[in-house]
């Protein structure tokens, strides 16, 4: 019995342990490389693991001399920005979904989930192309009605409104804002909860605004927080789509920043040691944020009441 | 009008399947009433609908003589007491209880003053700053409780609320919740599955079968009188002997001749007979014994009478009865109940 527990206690070990190696090892590397000058990385003739003198220095340079913690900024708010709606707005839908009774719920379920499939990437153009003028549709509505013919008879102009929402904050967080995976985890949430909760709330005299106020929100602050932590991450490292709508630095998130980094001039080594000091940089706030907050990560998402 | 509830000709159908057919009923003001019934025959359903929990299909619901069939449940002046309780994980003893009254708009002080008077009456006052899950089982079912009192509602209604309990707290709570009553004397309506507890709380008993009243009386009827096979199969432990018989006018015999009772009856018949109004150790009839427990206080016997049908007797001897015997019994003429063989309903007046 004993020496079983043992034999299995050790072969975990050792999973675990070469796991961590498998996860650290490219950290190791960045940090290593990033304490090396651009002399010592040109002359090993590539990445070497022998540790330098200049992580201050490198480090010193990416705060003072680039852009990268303006675009820091720009990220925090972004982040933020991102995953607050997305935890809004999956609530309130979910709120909707599981403690209404409607015949459609289960379709509009499906239809939630099946966005999934359809990363922004896919659609990147289009979005560009919305989010370059938010009143398309509606002139496309006037178009499609007759309505503008009628008004440029009336009037001489058509109506056309635009409204250019790229390189702006909203322009860049709300096209990434979506997220029909927390309207999974919330409902999976509400379902673990008292059946007879909304009933009693209802005895109580409160109605369905009070009850998601009073009752599920304090309830639900564990997957929130989680889902929230995660979303910011989520927000922090998303790429293509900031890259294409941000057009000035000061606009772009540190991650367009950092890759702008690596492209600075051409037929030149890049300055690797440089840009693992901008991956340690940027990466700073993510990963404080996951090592404060971690327990709560994996509380609310096991999905559960306690 | 006091705080009478009336049920006129309530229907309740989900996606089309009935489940509360057409049931009309009055209830008194003040009066504790138990809905009792096999599970799935519609008793929450009755009673959500009752709350405002649950829409009626059809009919009327009458509390205190006003329609409110279409009003939500904080204008009916009900209050609930849930099964698994309910109650909010995240507040206190003391907001739980006094959420209504919050909601209400009730002021702080009036609030406070109610809250620990309610906390007071089910003998939960050390504990109003507890989490609920900081609370044992009977405990919780007190908060319940006295989140429900604390409104002063008109009618109290109580969903399987002991059915979590173990069986020493649920007599207790039985014990409590009958004195609840007599104190607070809001028209209560209890809803369970457990015969023992509709039978020692409630003033009447409304006995549901499938979406449908089988009989509406006084405990004391219920068993004494049953208005049917179904009432007379459900309520007593073990229940009602029933078997199938033919009347000549002057006994009841069955189908292989063996004379049961005298009685005037004639024609097919359904026979129904206590176990424990079967009078042993003397009579006309014999059978042979099957199987016995000895309970102490008296003998749970099961034994074949000569045309294989299998009766079960309550015989308060106990070891006087030899292993495996033929036992010898009578059927006592006024303990004899008749139903008709096809609807079930009562025969004999
Ligand atoms: N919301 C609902 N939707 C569909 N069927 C329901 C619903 N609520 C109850 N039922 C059905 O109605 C019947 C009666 O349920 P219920 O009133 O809960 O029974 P009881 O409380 O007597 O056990 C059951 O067959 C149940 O499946
Ligand atoms: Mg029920």
């Amino acid at each position: 019995m004993i020496e079983t527990n043992g034999g299995i206690n050790r072969t975990a070990s050792i999973i675990l342990i070469a796991g961590i190696i498998f996860i650290l090892s490219p950290l190791a590397i960045a940090l290593l490389v990033a304490t090396q000058s651009y002399e010592d990385f040109v002359a090993a003739g590539g990445i070497s693991l022998i540790p330098g003198r200049h992580l201050i220095d490198n480090i010193a340079h990416i705060a003072l001399e680039t852009n990268l913690p303006r675009q820091v900024l720009s990220s925090i708010i972004i982040a933020t920005s991102v995953s607050a709606i997305k935890c809004a707005f999956a609530f309130t839908a979910t709120f909707a979904l599981v403690f209404f009774d409607c015949r459609w719920s289960k379709l509009i379920f499906a239809l939630t989930i099946a966005t999934v499939m359809l990363p922004l990437e896919l659609i990147v153009v289009t979005t560009y192309q919305v989010v370059a003028n938010v009143a398309m549709p509606f002139n496309w509505l006037v178009d499609l009605t007759g309505l503008g013919f009628l008004m440029e008879r009336l009037g001489g102009v058509a109506p056309h409104l635009e409204w250019n929402l790229l390189d702006t904050y909203v322009g860049i967080a709300a096209p990434i804002a979506t997220s029909s995976t927390s309207v999974f985890i919330y409902r999976q949430f509400f379902l673990s909860l008292p059946r007879d909760l909304p009933r009693a709330a209802a005895m109580d005299g409160a109605g369905p605004i009070r009850f998601l106020i009073d009752i599920l929100l304090p309830l639900s602050k564990t997957p929130l927080i989680a889902t929230f932590i995660f979303w910011f991450i989520g927000g922090w490292t998303s790429y293509l789509w900031p890259l294409v709508a941000a057009s000035s630095s000061d606009m772009q998130p540190a991650i367009v920043g950092l890759s702008r980094l690596a492209t600075s001039e051409q037929d030149r080594i890049p300055e690797v040691p440089m840009l693992m000091a901008g991956a340690l940089f940027v990466s700073f706030l993510p990963v404080v944020l996951i090592a404060v907050m971690q327990r709560r990560i994996v509380k609310g998402l096991n999905l559960s009441e306690k | 009008m006091g705080n009478t509830i009336e049920l006129d000709q309530v229907s309740k159908a989900f996606d089309g399947k009935t489940v509360i057919d057409s049931l009309s009923a009055a209830f008194e003001d003040g009066e504790f009433v138990a809905i009792l019934g096999p599970s799935g025959c519609g008793k929450s359903t009755m009673l959500n609908m009752i709350a405002g929990l649950e829409r009626v299909s059809a009919g009327r619901i009458l509390i205190g003589g006003a329609q409110v069939q279409d009003s939500p449940p904080k204008d009916r002046g009900c209050a609930m007491v849930f099964q698994n309780y309910a109650l909010y994980p995240h507040m206190a003893v003391r907001d739980n209880i006094g959420y209504a009254l919050k909601v209400a708009g009730v002021p702080k002080l009036e609030r406070e003053r109610r809250i620990v008077e309610a906390a007071r009456i089910v003998e939960l006052g050390d504990y109003l700053d507890r989490r609920p899950s900081a609370l044992s089982g009977g405990q919780r079912q007190r908060v319940a409780i006295a989140r429900a009192i604390v409104r002063e509602p008109k009618v109290l209604l109580f969903d399987e609320p002991l059915s979590n309990l173990d069986a020493k707290l649920r007599h207790g709570m039985r014990m409590e919740l009958s004195q609840l009553h007599r104190r607070i004397g809001a028209t209560s309506i209890f809803v369970t599955h457990d015969q023992i507890e509709a039978m020692t709380l409630a003033d009447r008993v409304m006995l549901l079968n499938a979406g449908r009243i089988e009989q509406f009386a006084t405990p004391h009827d219920l068993y004494h009188r049953p208005a049917t096979t179904f009432v007379a199969g459900f309520i007593g432990a073990p229940p009602m002997n029933l078997m199938a018989v033919e009347g000549d006018g002057a006994t009841l015999c069955l189908p292989d001749g063996t004379v049961l009772a005298h009685h005037a009856h004639r024609g097919p018949v359904t026979l129904g007979i206590r176990p424990e109004k079967i009078a042993t150790g003397r009579g006309a009839l014999t059978a042979k014994l099957l199987y016995r427990e000895d309970l102490g206080s008296h003998s749970s016997l099961l034994v074949r009478l000569p045309g294989g049908q299998t009766i079960q007797i309550a015989s308060p001897f106990g070891t006087e009865i030899g292993a495996l015997d033929e036992i010898r019994f009578d059927f006592p003429a006024d303990q004899i109940h008749l139903f008709d063989q096809k609807t079930g309903h009562r025969a004999d007046t």
